[in-house]
């Protein structure tokens, strides 16, 4: 390899040739550079051959692609075999940075879901609302504008006593706080509707809390961008806020496990987040992206302008030459690699071309949104970074961006043996009583009425529907699409981590399933879904083991409801304090509804109407509520067969067309006994069932057990006959009917529990109330 | 090519975040909306395509969101910024009795910020007389809310019957109305001098606390306009239930009078 003189960079270099490799090793980790003794060797070996030393900016920019969180070097042979490859995703329109999917000729919509967990262990507040602006950036890189947040978040338990609390961790209760107040102050602020999410209390997450954050946006097909630069000479605009220090190293605190130290160490890792510029960027970039100004796209996130630059141009095939001090900053000093790493946020690059730039220019300053032009694409391969005019970092794009991708040991989970639970000797009423008044069974509405769900006018069913004065849960979120048509798309979040610490394959396709059922339940069509797995440290291979049976499970779900996972994310060393999590992926489910006009919602309807069963019920209760609740080491599971699933919730899609099913609710945590009263409390009615029992099914298991999938619907007697012929293909059987209050329980031939459900409503519903 | 109808700007800065599906409404309901940043107004753009003059409007809305963050007080600083900026022209627009301004949760906040709201007769931009304060529960809340029309000066309604009951959902964590009970401003100056637009009031259409109000405004007030009826602003979001689909599922129980939604109240604006 030759190269002129003033081709070699300057600035100050790390001695990588002469170094003997203990000696690298160690100057390398004081250097904060995180690299494994493969990678040393591949770094070895490239700059042997260019007869140089690298520069310390070109190994901060290395460092920021290979790292875990950027390159998905240990997820990502698994995601291909299992995820990549589905069928379906040959319907998606774009899988970047969001996944993007048609809706018909008009419209698409783009998804994506992200981690924001250890950010948020450290400083709930600020890591919570830039996990939100991350993901916003991701849908709007695709040209789509987001519409929707969703946010699924785990904590310990609320109650913990502070004794049990390890030293330097935040008491879930004060995250639980902070981190829907960051929710809440970014998400309305930056004008995008929170329309779904969880919330879940268990110790196993007591070190590591999760906060992840998943968007939705709409784009016009024409108005799709891809994350790549489209031709030689296209300028490299950077648009959004200032960089400053924030965020130095982000990834490699995102890629490691939290400890005591993380507080003190990790605070400058956490950026800080700023509404009232994300909000005027995605306007702006919008309106570019409209006037066909934008040849390619892509977000600065993880790894800051590195990463982002780095993976815009390498997907075009080309190379770039960038100037670093045309970066606008927002303080005096900093260095050039420092302005190469940033994660500062609210920043997006642009691949213009020459002639655009102007028209570019002039509607972000109209929006009063920095923009600058820091460089333009070049000839493959090389990346070449200039900082006052002087050459700084000179490498082949594929090597600073591709990592070596890692096959680590896996060792398959051995299913344990646990003893079954006895049968209850309390009350079907204490039971009952005691899974709604939990933190994992009561009313979300505290937290649901934090949050903007309503802004941009496009909610047709908020997270809580029902009459106004007795909301209570619904199964999916509907948003319309286009306000001249009746098309909707449904939202809705699962995971099931209790399950899946039992049997991950099991974990993972149930929360694909029962994401879905909830789309169902609406009269809405599953089409795609986008992953978070959550997981503990890559290197023991259990975890790995636990993540490749997850990602089967998934895979082989989404396959079955003919669904695409055309986005993900990959979040590992999720453990901190010596106590991992248990494997949790997260989904968040897109569907499609025809007609929002007949939206089914879950508030039973009339009195006399008859209450059906549609699923077959089984004894299991395993990783159920009622067992967390009550305590227990049951480790009996039973997953859905997904043709069953699919094909009943079609059918429940045809009924709710014909507007024969008046609501419908599926069942997941606490099982048939809390779905009734759920049901009951949205117009403050009641209801008189009797849940099934028969040869090794005892009633109280009927009334608690989560598996297989299930769904009540309420049906007017006048439709019965039709909706029974309909159904009759399948478990289905008629268990009860709608009542004017209370809820009546019945098995073995006698009353089991009678609920007061007017008195039990405001429990219910303000549980959480004084908590947030 | 139908009939243009009413030329509404829509005025945004950095932060107004309701512009667009307001700007939906008035498209369906056949008026000619359009979103205007400010500085399409005050001249200060790179184009001269984009500058836009208001006295070319018929209406005037400031939308809702959180000009500039909200960060000192809501509509604070976006007030301050029209009051030295565009002040001349904003007198000169709502001087003319034809013309309409409105403001919406934000807007209406920017509106009082300006003195406009519940303002003085004569229209003078002058110092605020009230203010939209934290709400009672000291937290921001999104919740469906009422409110009920008893009669007053809003030219608009005059032909819109007493009592009437609207759906518009609220979202707000300042909007407790506290009047500076300076003269010509205290609660029963505005009752009596029809500048009370709107009150909140439960489904039934009766008066009712928190969460009914949800702010613990006095008098239960959800919206003023000023003393000639021209100027107004509502702390709910009248263009966030413009489709009866939305208002038919959150009344899941009969309330004693039918219950009407923002796109009878976006109409009569027009």
């Amino acid at each position: 390899m030759t190269q002129s003189e003033r081709d070699i960079p300057e600035g100050p270099t790390l001695p990588m040739l002469k170094t003997p490799l203990p000696e690298l090793t160690r100057l390398l980790s004081e250097f904060r550079l995180g690299f494994s003794p493969p990678e040393i060797e591949r770094l070895r070996e490239y700059f042997s051959k260019e007869g140089r030393d690298p520069t310390l900016v070109e190994l901060a920019g290395i460092a920021q692609s290979w790292s875990e969180h950027c390159s998905y070097k240990s997820s990502k042979i698994w995601i291909k075999k299992y995820l990549a490859l589905l069928t379906d995703n040959a319907r998606s329109l774009a899988m970047g940075d969001a996944g993007v999917m048609p809706i018909d000729e008009e419209w698409a919509y783009a998804l994506r879901i992200e981690s924001h967990n250890h950010p948020s262990a450290i400083e709930p507040y600020g890591g919570a609302a830039t996990g939100i602006g991350g993901i916003l950036r991701d849908v709007l890189a695709m040209g789509a504008k987001p519409v929707a947040l969703a946010d699924p978040l785990f904590f310990g338990p609320m109650d913990l006593p502070r004794k049990d609390l390890p030293d330097g961790v935040k008491h879930p209760r004060y995250l639980f706080q902070h981190v829907v107040s960051g929710i809440a102050d970014y998400g309305n602020r930056v004008g995008v509707p929170t329309v779904s999410g969880s919330l879940t209390f268990d110790r196993s997450y007591i070190g590591n809390p999760l906060v992840n954050v998943g968007c939705v946006g709409l784009l016009r097909r024409k108005d799709l961008v891809k994350n790549r630069v489209g031709a030689l000479g296209e300028k490299l605009v950077l648009a959004g806020g200032l960089t400053g220090r924030d965020g130095i190293g982000g990834v490699s605190f995102a890629s490691k496990e939290l400890s005591g130290k993380s507080e003190k160490e990790s605070r400058p890792a956490v950026q800080l987040g700023n509404p009232i510029m994300k909000e005027p960027l995605i306007h702006a970039v919008l309106a570019a992206v409209e006037a066909g100004l934008v040849s390619g796209m892509k977000d600065l996130g993880g790894g800051g302008l590195a990463t982002s630059s780095g993976e815009l141009v390498s997907a075009g095939g080309f190379g770039s030459i960038l100037h670093l001090d045309r970066v606008p900053v927002r303080e005096k000093g900093l260095e050039p690699w420092e302005i190469w790493v940033s994660e500062s946020q609210e920043r997006m690059l642009l691949s213009v071309k020459p002639e655009n730039v102007p028209a570019v220019e002039t509607l972000f300053h109209l929006h009063e949104v920095p923009v600058s032009v820091i460089g333009e694409v070049a000839e493959a391969p090389w990346e070449r970074l200039y900082w006052k005019g002087k050459l700084i970092a000179r490498l082949q794009v594929p090597f600073r961006v591709d990592p070596i991708l890692l096959e680590r040991p896996v060792r398959k989970h051995g299913r344990s043996h646990g003893t079954p639970l006895p049968a209850p000797t309390n009350s079907w009423e204490d039971i009952l009583s005691r899974l709604l008044l939990s933190y994992d069974g009561c009313s979300r509405e505290p937290v649901v009425r934090l949050y903007d769900h309503e802004v941009q006018g496009r909610t047709e069913v908020a997270p809580v529907s029902g009459d106004v004065r007795t909301p209570t849960h619904s199964d999916a979120t509907i948003l319309r699409i286009d306000p001249r048509g009746p098309k909707g798309l449904a939202l809705a979040v699962a995971s099931l981590p209790f399950v899946g610490a039992i049997d991950p394959e099991v974990g993972g396709s149930e929360a694909v399933v029962e994401a879905v059922r909830n789309l169902y339940a609406t009269g809405a069509r599953p089409d795609a879904l986008t992953d978070c797995l959550n997981f503990g440290n890559p290197e023991d291979p259990a975890v790995m083991g636990d993540f490749e049976s997850t990602l089967r499970g998934l895979a082989t779900a989404a396959r079955g409801f003919g669904m695409a996972v055309p986005s993900g994310n990959v979040s590992f060393y999720n453990l901190g304090f010596g106590s991992g999590i248990p494997p949790t992926p997260v989904v968040l489910a897109v569907g499609i509804h025809p007609d929002v006009d007949r939206v089914v919602t879950t508030s039973l309807h009339s009195p006399g109407n008859l209450l059906y069963l549609l699923g077959e019920t089984d004894p299991s209760l395993g990783g159920s509520l009622y067992q967390r609740i009550f305590g227990g080491h049951e480790t009996s599971l039973s997953p859905s067969d997904v043709p069953t699933v699919r094909a009943m919730g079609t059918a429940i899609g045809e009924l709710a067309r014909q507007g024969w099913v008046r609501s419908c609710h599926d069942l997941s945590e606490g099982g048939l006994g809390v779905a009734l009263p759920e049901m009951a409390f949205g117009r403050g009615l009641g209801f008189d069932v009797t849940v099934p029992e028969g040869k090794g099914l005892p009633a109280w298991r009927a009334l608690v057990a989560e598996g297989t999938s299930r769904w009540i619907l309420e049906v007017e007697p006048r439709h019965s006959s039709q909706v029974e012929s309909a159904l009759s293909r399948f478990a289905f059987r008629q268990i009860g009917k709608v009542t004017p209050s209370e809820g009546i329980y019945r098995a073995e031939g006698k009353i089991q529990a009678r609920l007061d459900l007017a008195a039990l409503y405001p429990q219910w519903r303000d549980f959480l109330r004084g908590e947030r | 090519m139908p009939k243009a109808g009413k030329k509404v700007a829509i005025l945004s800065i950095e932060g107004t975040n309701c512009d667009a599906e307001l700007n939906s409404c008035f498209q369906q309901l056949g008026a000619d909306p359009e979103v205007v940043d400010l500085k399409q107004l005050t001249g200060e753009v790179d184009d001269p395509s984009l500058r836009r003059r208001l006295a070319d409007y018929d209406v005037l809305m400031f939308p809702g969101g959180f000009s500039a963050g909200d960060y000192v007080r809501a509509g604070a600083i976006m007030a301050a910024r029209i009051r030295s900026a565009l002040g001349k022209e904003l007198f000169e627009f709502v001087e003319d009795p034809a013309h309409l301004v409105g403001g919406i949760c934000n807007g209406f906040q920017v509106l009082v910020e300006l003195g406009l709201l519940p303002g003085r007769p004569g229209n003078r931009l002058s110092a605020p007389q009230a203010c939209l304060t934290t709400n009672d529960s000291a937290r921001f809340e999104c919740r469906p809310t009422f409110v009920s029309w008893e009669g007053g000066n809003f030219r608009p309604f005059s032909a819109t019957p007493k009592g009437s009951v609207y759906f518009f959902p609220s979202a707000h964590g300042e909007g407790k109305l506290v009047l500076s009970g300076t003269e010509g401003t205290s609660l029963k100056d505005l009752e009596a001098a029809g500048q009370i637009l709107f009150r909140w009031v439960d489904p039934d259409g009766e008066p009712a606390g928190y969460p009914w109000n949800p702010n613990g405004s006095e008098g239960n007030v959800a919206g003023i306009t000023n003393p000639e009826g021209n100027v107004f602003g509502l702390m709910p979001h009248p263009e966030r239930a413009f489709s009866l689909t939305a208002r038919d599922r959150v009344l899941g129980r009969p309330t004693r009078h039918p219950v009407l939604t923002g796109r009878e109240f976006l109409a009569a604006l027009l």
